[in-house]
């Protein structure tokens, strides 16, 4: 072939191209163009065929024109991709757009209850001044439930506690969480510091503030030397873990067979509801408890403390009746979530 | 203990308003539960003076009064009653006055006179009995002045503890005060004059163990006449809360409240002439002044006479010998009795009374011969008579002694956690009659009852308690003492800084890990009763599986018999639960008929039963589901709980516990709480529980959202915990995957298809269930099921022979098992 008519094949390739590119819409006719002009077996390598009749000395100047050739080509291809790559990504976000502002449907929403989430308040609180989570038996005897508590039999303090007795003779179900006391003490060497939480029973009616079912956390320390001053001093610290750093506690005598002295506890925690509620019983572990532990009532000395998870948890959420927590109304556990 | 304030200032000086008293009270220990002002219902009710008294023109029953109740104001009132006359200072009701018993004062014509309001009766006030005569005030009670503010009275009620029965009377409360205030105590004793007879020539006195009456006095007063007794005291006995009943038995109560004495006043007449205090004889009986006749016990004390039991001691008294109209002498016993034998009889009988209330706290010795002379005085003042000469006594000697309690104030002090110095602490001992004296010689300390520690005499003191303060036994009941007079207030919070325990694991962290991932599905805790009804462990029948069965051995629930109490408060709460199910479908049907269409709530607790090793506790975790699981968008379907979303919870639950749920069919008689089509056993390392659909077949189910359900026993997991986990690194080759599909004839359960599987073939690392169905290419019941292997071999192809082989071997082993055929296997 003619160098003349090679060059003019080349130049006319070029030209045609270049229309063909500006026609393209789109990156797949793009793509498919590049492959049938630039590729292994596409025109500019079908004209280059030809190159092998060629004088020695023409060769060189249809190698660089082809190579302008196969520049302009590119950059034409390159400069139509990105016209079209964006007008392809305008047309996806067009057509893919939706109205993005629409409600969210709601998830199911489930919540914890505050009786078990009180308890774990309790346990968070006290956990940081090391004392751990024991649990007791709620089907006790009344060895365990009294008399080792220093609640002996036909004593008019049993009158504090109206008992609900199971058939077999000598079981009940416990009215406090004090019976694991006992069975801590007997089961573990002091140092000892444990919360013991956990369902209690009375023989009681129902009514706003009272069940014959309810919840108790025990707390027991047992140790050398300690004193009312640092029941004082954990006391204060649970109180405002609980209720804020406002809460005030009021300590004044209070009867307990099993804790001598013994303490009744009030909670004030400032604002509307001032006023002082009392939240807990506690004391000194009395001598003859600490004894039937089998700990030596003259080398440690301990105290302990139960409290009322319900009163508790209506204080801290505003639950105005003590039923509604065995009712289990979604519609109030869901807005505790 | 209602005081009313009127009567402690006669025995103590109280500067202090009634409100800081009970405060003051309270701060002491002794708990005020109320400050009242008894008469302040009585409004509209003044002072008047009569002026005159006159009759009525036409009524010949009613007479015509003119009562000034101030300077200027002049009322005409109509009365009907004949104790009045001009000069008397009585009770005027105005127009308007609201009388207790419900009635309002209206101006009103009385036989054609106009009444301008209404001249009171005791009892019309309900202030005394006396219902036939005006009240008569004082001749210098001031006219015009608010009747509630001159016959009102302050009353404060205390919440006396057991231990301190000493309080349960005005003196008691007054010794309290003056450990208060600094004042000293009053009490005059009142004196009595005795003539005639001797008590002892007529009546002889015998105790038959001194062991339960340590202390009988008998006083007679001959010549009384029964009737009412003063206003003023009638009024003071109902301010206290008791009702006036006549001027003796009155008095008797007068002094049980004034010193927490109680005794009992006989009809002489009915009463013979040998006095016996015994135990009652087997089946002898008693009508009591409640008119019940009871029979009594070999072990009720009786005061007798030689006829038989005349009362039941220091609980109530006789109805044959009770003091009525007729009575012209009396026998006043007044006596101390074991408190624990009071006890018994007062619970034996059901019979609560004012006295066996205090009996059972125990009672002074001294108090006995006390007490009975304060009686006979008040019963001569108020109902004439004579007390006659000397008494009876069984054991004159028997006195309450101060008893000495050596105790160590530095142990005080180690209590408490304060630096109080001895000399405070026998100060603030001294202020409520407890004196503390030095000791010569080194002395027993009584720690407990068991327990005596000798310390060298320079490390303690003597403190010398007084009879009426029976609870102080130990140093840690002097302790208490001075820690309450010292001030609870006063004591500096410390926080205590010993050694800590070690770490012991916190026995809630799975249950709290597990609640937290219910929550966050989605699903609500609740909090159920554990005491549910035959009724309904009957209709929401506690699955076997649950509560008895192989499931329930594997947490130690095994042959567990139901625990019923023996005092049910009622019915409905007269069992303990096994199973959590019960109680939470009930919960979770009342939200359905509250209207939640859908909802989800979760329990953990506990299952209780009775085995051969006595009660048994364990704890699971309920889950109860029903309805859609969220909202869906418009045009969205929504997810609907049913069994595969339960699964899902189930496994994420497990999960946490590093454990992997396997579901197997249920066995006969598991539960007729779940729908037998639709449930499972939950298998598997550590898990025991039953999953599924709530039953069709009860009629009030059918109605019923569609309940999904399931209960697992958290003590196989909870061995689990804390774990943790081991990294496995991706493997460097290529999982291998086979496919099995197997034609399973109908009634073969997939679940016992998996388990064979995971037997059968050791080396896969998983077996998923890909593909179920039944239909083309199928026999009638037939399904096709298809199970994905996986397996992790150490290098490509390096098991490929034993892998198959154990492949081979599952298909064999399950076609003659379950009769299934292959149908395809497929390596990829």
């Amino acid at each position: 072939m003619e160098l003349a008519a090679l060059e003019k094949q080349l130049r006319t390739l070029q030209t045609e191209s270049t229309t063909k590119i500006g026609a393209a819409s789109s990156l797949a006719d793009l793509e498919e163009l590049g492959s049938s002009l630039l590729g292994k077996k596409g025109a500019l390598t079908d004209l280059l065929r030809g190159i092998g009749s060629l004088s020695a000395e023409d060769r060189p100047k249809i190698g660089a024109l082809a190579n302008e050739v196969r520049t302009a080509i590119e950059a034409a291809l390159e400069s139509r991709r990105t016209v079209a790559g964006a007008a392809e990504l305008s047309a996806r976000i067009a057509n893919e757009t939706e109205d993005a502002t629409t409600p969210g449907p709601l998830p199911a929403f489930g919540s914890l209850h505050p009786i078990p989430e009180t308890i774990s308040a309790i346990g968070q609180i006290m956990g940081s001044f090391g004392f751990t989570v024991a649990e007791g038996q709620e089907v006790e005897d009344d060895v365990t439930n009294f008399q080792l508590l220093n609640i002996p039999e036909d004593h008019p303090s049993r009158d504090l506690w109206d008992t609900l007795y199971l058939r077999e003779p000598g079981r009940l179900l416990r009215t406090h969480t004090s019976p694991g006391q006992i069975r801590t003490m007997r089961a573990v060497e002091p140092p000892i510091r444990v919360i013991l939480p956990g369902r209690c029973f009375r023989y009681e009616a129902v009514d706003a503030s009272h069940g014959f079912e309810f919840h108790q956390v025990e707390g027991l320390l047992v140790d050398r030397g300690t004193t009312l001053a640092d029941l004082k001093g954990i006391l204060d610290e649970l109180a405002r873990g609980l209720f804020g750093p406002a809460a005030r506690t009021r300590f004044r005598p209070g009867y307990y067979p099993f804790t001598e002295p013994s303490v009744a506890v009030d909670v004030s925690w400032g604002g509307s509801k001032d006023g002082w509620m009392t939240i807990l019983g506690a004391g000194m572990v009395h001598p003859i408890v600490l004894e039937n532990g089998g700990i030596d009532p003259e080398t440690h000395q301990g105290f302990a403390f139960g409290l009322g998870v319900e009163r508790i948890a209506m204080l801290r959420h505003g639950i105005p009746d003590l039923r509604a927590l065995l009712e289990n109304d979604l519609r109030m556990l869901r807005g505790l979530r | 203990m209602r005081i009313p304030l009127s009567w402690l200032r006669e025995l103590v000086d109280v500067q202090l308003t009634p409100e800081q008293l009970a405060d003051a009270l309270t701060l002491r220990g002794l708990e005020v539960r109320g400050v009242e002002r008894w008469g302040s219902a009585w409004n509209k009710m003044v002072v008047g003076e009569l002026l005159e008294v006159g009759p009525h023109p036409r009524a010949d029953r009613l007479q015509l009064t003119k009562v000034r109740i101030g300077k200027d104001q002049v009322l005409e009132v109509v009365c009907g009653a004949r104790n009045i006359a001009a000069g008397q200072r009585v009770p005027v009701a105005l127009i308007g006055a609201l009388m207790p018993d419900g009635r309002t004062i209206e101006r009103a014509e009385k036989m054609g006179v106009a009444s301008e309001g209404m001249l009171c009766s005791g009892a019309e006030l309900d202030a005394t009995d006396d219902g036939d005569g005006i009240l008569i005030l004082d001749a210098k009670a001031p006219l015009g002045t608010p009747l509630s503010d001159y016959l009102g009275e302050d009353v404060i009620d205390v919440d006396v503890k057991p231990n301190r029965g000493d309080l349960l009377s005005i003196l008691g409360l007054a010794r309290e005060v003056a450990a208060i205030t600094g004042a000293p105590v009053n009490y005059h004793a009142r004196s009595i004059t005795e003539s005639g007879e001797k008590v002892s020539d007529g009546l002889s006195l015998s105790v038959d163990d001194a062991g339960l009456a340590p202390r009988v006095v008998l006083r007679v007063v001959d010549g009384v006449k029964v009737g009412a007794a003063p206003d003023a005291v009638q009024m003071r006995l109902k301010a206290a809360g008791l009702r006036s009943i006549s001027n003796v038995v009155d008095a008797t109560n007068y002094i049980m409240l004034e010193l927490g004495k109680p005794t009992h006043a006989f009809d002489r007449r009915a009463v013979g002439a040998k006095i016996h205090v015994r135990l009652a004889k087997r089946d002898e009986t008693l009508e009591t002044l409640d008119h019940v006749s009871r029979t009594l016990d070999g072990s009720d004390l009786v005061i007798a006479d030689e006829r038989g039991a005349l009362a039941l001691a220091g609980v109530m008294g006789g109805a044959s010998s009770e003091v009525g109209d007729q009575t012209s002498s009396v026998i006043i016993e007044s006596a101390v009795f074991a408190p624990t034998s009071i006890r018994r009889s007062a619970q034996r009988h059901s019979l609560r009374s004012e006295a066996s209330h205090r009996f059972e706290r125990g009672q002074e010795l001294d108090l006995a011969p006390v007490a009975a002379e304060q009686v006979a005085a008040l019963i001569s003042a108020w109902a004439g008579g004579s007390v006659c000469a000397g008494s009876l006594d069984s054991d004159p000697k028997a006195i309450g002694t101060l008893r000495a309690l050596p105790f160590r104030p530095a142990r005080v002090r180690s209590l408490i956690g304060v630096e109080i110095p001895s000399q405070k602490q026998a100060s603030l001992l001294a202020s409520i009659g407890i004196q503390c004296s030095d000791v010569t010689a080194a002395s027993p300390v009584q720690v407990t009852r068991t327990r005596t520690v000798n310390a060298e005499k320079g490390s303690l003191l003597l403190a010398n308690v007084p009879a009426w303060r029976r609870d102080i036994e130990f140093e840690a009941d002097i302790a208490e003492e001075v820690a309450r007079l010292y001030g609870y207030d006063q004591i500096p919070p410390t926080l205590p800084g010993r050694d800590l325990p070690g770490y012991r694991p916190q026995p809630t962290t799975l249950r709290d890990l597990l609640r937290a991932q219910l929550a966050a599905l989605g699903v609500s805790e609740a909090v159920t009763h554990a005491l549910v009804s035959e009724a309904l462990s009957d209709r929401h029948a506690e699955p076997v599986g649950l509560v008895s069965g192989e499931l329930a051995e594997s947490e130690g629930a095994a042959s567990s018999a139901l625990l019923a109490l023996a005092n049910p408060l009622s019915v409905d709460h007269d069992r303990l639960r096994r199973s959590l199910l019960p109680s939470l479908l009930d919960r979770a049907e009342a939200n359905a008929r509250y209207g939640a269409q859908s909802g989800a709530l979760f329990e953990v607790g506990r299952g209780y039963g009775g085995g051969s090793g006595g009660p048994q506790e364990w704890t699971r975790l309920a889950v109860i589901a029903w309805g859609e699981m969220g909202a869906a968008a418009p045009g969205e379907r929504p997810r609907v709980w049913d069994l595969n979303e339960m699964k899902r919870v189930i496994t994420l639950l497990t999960g946490v516990a590093d454990a992997s749920p396997r579901y197997l069919p249920l066995v006969d008689g598991d539960s007729t709480l779940l729908h037998p089509g639709r449930s499972a056993r939950i298998g598997g390392a550590g898990i025991a529980g039953l999953v599924g659909e709530l039953h069709p077949g009860a009629p009030e189910w059918r109605e019923a959202p569609r309940f999904i359900l399931a209960e697992f026993a958290l003590r196989g997991l909870s061995a689990g915990l804390p774990k943790v986990r081991q990294v496995t690194l991706p493997p460097t080759t290529p999982p291998v995957q086979r496919d099995v599909a197997l034609a399973a004839p109908a009634g073969v359960a997939v679940g016992d298809l998996v388990a064979l599987a995971r037997e059968a073939v050791p080396l896969a690392v998983r077996v998923e269930l890909f593909d179920l169905f039944s239909g083309a290419g199928l026999a009638e019941g037939e399904r096709s099921v298809g199970l994905r292997f996986t397996f992790q071999p150490p290098q490509a192809t390096a098991l490929d022979e034993a892998i198959s082989d154990q492949l081979a071997a599952f298909t064999t082993s399950a076609g003659k098992r379950f009769a299934t055929r292959v149908r395809g296997a497929e390596a990829e």
